[in-house]
This record gives structure tokens, sequence and C-alpha cells, in this order.
């Protein structure tokens, strides 16, 4: 029983930064219309860029490090819209698409050449967790549960209090209207990017404190947080939300009866599962 | 002279696989970003049936229904996905087959791979030498060209490349649009399939690590480059990118470098990808009747 409760925890725990993910892939489905396949590489620079600021020559303590590594991954996030999405804001799709795909391969690889393949860690000792119904929790995780929360209220903040959170939302429904009644469709479009590229960030760090530092954890888990989306509903910000939380549930109980080789394949399965049952649901099915 | 024999050997494996995509990214519009799953499919089912004494007409007849009847299972539910959801499907169903390999180790033996695949042996003539195997895979290289090229010019085509261009003038028109894109998908993984028979056959061991996301991006730069939607732009982008990445490779560069040439490589064509994109999508020959402005679905 007490696995079982355990399972439950730490699937929540990987559904809120699912859900990170999936948030930020989702806002940029929202204002851009279409599926960003290099944020999962933001993810994996959002992590490596504390790694970096964390290691020699830097040696800064966490919180320290996380300005400069948030600000660097904002930074990559509007340098790919401002070199490779906005040429391309008029061309087709198949074109977009493509050189979204061949941004992600650059990216991994550049992470690739500065760190290697192989497995990293932030180099925290592992503590011992407390016992709460014979669960173990670990500090960690009430950090990781935490930061998520906060980082949910201020996007709550942002978007449904804040005057460009609004705008963000109206060129979400509506680019043209949106122009036509003097929002600055520009500003709002770097805003989306901003935000999202925090996300993936945060949610990178959390995951990788976590698990582990690894250059191939972007594609991965683009494809969860586009699962996540799926469920959702693309371009619901809260639908990803729960989306997120339900894949990573999913994915920790379904270890329960799957081998755990197969954990990253689930969300996958479940996104088919998905399609199959209920194609007309989905707001994005083919139209 | 052998190593101009493996090049010539490789470019035309590349070729094949890049004219299955070709059909599928070119001619019928599907943003496939799987490609690598059915070239891994074709691989280890020829693999595994050689190693186990099957023949190899049969083993090759095998790998061919396997990778096809992947593609047909997969296409159901991801084809059903408006044009991105379909790439991110296809993307994260070439990662799943790469899992499968790499856990079933009954079967696959898992990260170890599966060494001493025998050369092939096709209607009692045995290919194992280099100018041999050239033969073997040139005349293979031939015949995909000449049955896709008839697919192309016969009224299939035409409904491919219609869908391409207008999914809803084609539905008007009465062509069921899922169909025929299955339809496509399905012709493509079987060719995608040749190629990875062809390839593991030449290679001789196959593991789980050989195909990953580089073998999809390279295929498809290899496309883009080349010229998508045409003939011969594939075979002019499999010259042009193997020779590259095959002559790094026998560059002889110091051992340490290896660590860092790989990973650099690999940015190149990611790079490559994005400039040609942005700077010349069509590719090096361009489609015929039409304008550089391709395409008709805007994103904005």
């Amino acid at each position: 029983m007490s696995f079982i409760l355990q399972s439950i925890f730490n699937g929540l725990l990987a559904g809120c930064i699912y859900a990170l993910f999936a948030m930020g892939l989702t806002l940029i489905y929202g204002v851009l219309n279409f599926v960003n396949f290099a944020h999962g590489e933001l993810i994996m620079w959002g992590a490596y860029s504390l790694y970096l600021f964390m290691e020699k020559p830097f040696h800064l303590p966490l919180p320290v490090a996380l300005i400069p590594s948030l600000s660097l991954t904002i930074l990559l996030g509007m340098g790919m819209d401002r070199f490779t999405f906005k040429p391309l804001r008029q061309a087709n799709r198949l074109t977009l698409l493509i050189a979204a795909l061949g941004l992600s391969f650059l990216l991994r690889n550049g992470a690739q050449f500065f760190w290697g393949a192989e497995l990293r860690t932030y180099g925290f000792q592992i503590r011992r967790g407390w016992r709460i119904l014979n669960m173990s929790i670990t500090p960690n995780q009430i950090a990781i549960i935490l930061t998520t929360l906060i980082c949910i209220m201020i996007v709550y903040l942002l978007f449904h209090r804040s005057r460009l959170g609004k705008s963000m939302r109206a060129v979400s429904d509506n680019l043209e209207l949106a122009r036509v009644v003097g929002i600055h469709t520009k500003r709002a479009i770097q805003f989306a990017w901003i935000i999202s590229s925090s996300l993936a960030c945060i949610g990178g760090i959390l995951l990788a404190l976590d698990t582990n530092l690894q250059p191939g954890m972007g594609l991965i888990n683009l494809v969860k947080a586009f699962a996540a989306t799926l469920l959702g509903g693309v371009g619901n910000l809260w639908g990803a939300l729960l989306g997120g939380i339900v894949i990573g549930l999913a994915e920790n109980l379904g270890v329960l009866v799957i081998s755990t080789g197969y954990k990253d394949a689930i969300a996958f399965g479940i996104m088919v599962l998905l399609l199959l049952l209920k194609p007309s649901t989905l707001y994005g099915a083919q139209e | 002279m052998d190593l101009f024999l493996h090049l010539w050997i490789m470019i035309l494996i590349y070729t094949i696989f890049a004219m299955s995509l070709n059909l599928e990214v070119g001619y019928t519009g599907l943003f496939n970003f799987g490609h690598v799953a059915f070239f891994g499919i074709g691989a280890y089912t020829s693999a595994l049936l050689t190693l186990h004494q099957v023949p190899f007409e049969l083993a090759f007849a095998a790998a061919l229904i396997a990778a096809g009847l992947s593609g047909f299972f997969l296409s159901i539910p991801s084809l059903r996905l408006r044009g991105d959801y379909f790439g991110i499907a296809t993307l994260g169903f070439g990662e799943i087959i790469r899992m499968i390999f790499q856990n079933e180790v009954w079967l696959t033996k898992g990260p170890m791979g599966l060494p001493g695949i025998p050369k092939p042996v096709l209607f009692s003539c045995r290919f194992a030498t280099l100018p041999q195997y050239l033969l073997l895979t040139l005349g293979f290289a031939i015949l995909t060209f000449l049955v896709l090229r008839f697919i192309i010019r016969s009224p299939l085509g035409r409904i491919f490349k219609a869908i391409r261009e207008d999914e809803v003038a084609s539905t008007a028109l009465g062509k069921n649009v899922f169909h025929f894109r299955i339809k496509s998908f399905v012709i493509g993984s079987v060719f995608a399939g040749l190629a990875g028979t062809l390839w593991g056959h030449y290679i001789t061991f196959i593991s789980p690590g050989d195909f990953t996301l580089l073998e999809t991006i390279l295929v498809l730069l290899i496309v883009v480059l080349g010229g998508k939607g045409t003939e011969w732009g594939p075979v002019l982008g499999a010259i042009v990118l193997i020779f590259f990445q095959e002559s790094l490779r026998f560059l002889r560069l110091p051992a340490e470098w290896a660590h860092y040439l790989a990973p650099l490589q690999q940015m190149i064509f990611g790079g490559l990808l994005v400039l040609l994109m942005i700077f010349r999508p069509e590719g090096i020959l361009r489609e015929k009747g039409k304008s550089t402005d391709v395409g008709t679905k805007r994103c904005q």
C-alpha cells in the first residue's frame, strides 16, 4: 500500500515538472500557432546552464547561479525566435518545422560538445528523506513542489491581472484582431518567449535535481510535454497543467506493471490511445 | 579503392532511404520526423532472421513487410493529427522503437547489438565482396528509383501532390485524404525498411545506438538539400552529404578529437538544416512548376 502511495507522490512530483514544460509549449503554440520542436532544448539548456554556473570557474551557490542561468535560457529562447522563427513567420509550415527540428539538433549537440554525453548531476549530497505516511520525502522534492506552485501562481497573476498578460491572451485568441485593436503584438510575442523559456529553464533544473543531466533529456521531455498538451487541449494553459500531472502519475504508476525500461514510452502510449479513442474531441485534430 | 567502393555503397543505401522519405515529405507533404524507425525495423528484422538461418529471400521480404506493417499501424492513430502534431508523434515513435531494440534483450540482445550478420545470398548469388555488394545496392537503388518514379507519375502520385497542395480541395474532389496519406506512409516505410536491410547486411553489426535522431536528421537533410519533391534531389543530396560524412571518418584525425568531432559534425547538420530552411527551402534542385514561394498553408 505504501508502495502505491509513494508512486502517487512521485507521479505528482514528475507531473508538476511536466506541467511546467507543457505550459511553455502550449503558450508558444497559442501565440505563434506552431509546435516548437526546440522546446526540449530550452529545457536541457536551462538545466545545463545552471550546471555551468555552479561548476568551475564560477562556483556560485544555487540561488545565485539561478539568475544568470535563467537569463541565459531566456536569451536563448528569444534568440531562437529572432534568428530562426521570425524570418520564417510567413513561410510554409513544413519549412518552419524542419528548421525547428534542425535547431533542436544543433542545440542538443552543442551541449554535448561542451559537456560530453555522460550523465551529470549538480553534485548535491543525497539526503535521507523524512518519513511521512510511510513515504520517503526528501527536501529536494518539497522544493520542487513549492517551486512549481509558485511558478503557476506567477503565471496565473501575469495572465489574468496584468495588461501584458491580457494582451498575450488576446494575441493567442486572434492575432489579426489583436493587432487591429492596437495591441503591441511584437511585444506580446517576445513576452511569450520569455515566459516559455523561463518555465522550461525552471522545469529543466527541477528535473535535473530530481534525476540527472544528459544532452538527450530535451527530446524525450518534448514528447512528454506534447502528450500533456494534447491531453489538456492544445493552447489551453490550465489544461496543460492538468495533462502534465496525469502524464506524471501514469508514468510512475505504470512502471508498477510494466518494465521500467519503457517508462519514457508511457506518455507516447497515452497519446496514441487518446488519438485512437477520441480523435474528434481533440482541438488539434484534422480539420 | 576500397574506400571509394565503400563510399558509393553508403551513398546508394542513403539514396534509397532518402527517396522513401521524399515520397512522404516531398510529394505528400507528411511531416515524418521518425523515419529512422522503419530503417531500424528493416535492419533488425532481416538481421535476426538470417542469424537464425532463415533464407535471405524470405528474410528480405519479411523485413519489408515488417517495416510496412509498422508504418501502417503507426499511421492509423497519428495521421489523424494535423501536420505538426503528426511530426511530433513520429518523432516520439522513432525514440520508442529504439527503446524496444534496447529493452527486449531476449530478442535483440539489447545494447550489446547483433554482431556477425551474414552477407546476403540472393538466388544462389553471393554478395560478399565490396564490388559485389555495390552491384547489389546499385540494383536495388535503381529499382527503388524506378518504382517510386512510376508511383509519382501515376494518378496516385498526382493525388499525393494534390493533398500536399490543398487538403480541402482534394477532399472536395472526393479523395479520401486519410486513406491516401496512409498509402504514401506505408510505401515510404517499406522502402526505408529496404534501405535498413541493405545497411545491416553491409555493416554486419547493428545496435540500438545506430538508430537515433541523427539518422532521421541526416536523411531529412539529404532530402531538403537535394530538393524535396524532385526525382533526382535525394540522389544529389546523398552524394553531397554522405561524401562529407564518410570523408571525415577517413581523415585519420587524432583519437582524442573524436569526443568533439562527432557533436561538431552533428551541429553542422542541424545548423545546415536551419540555414537551408531560411535561405533556400526548396534545396539545390527546384521542383518543376513551383515558384520559390512554396506552400499554400501559411503560418499566420
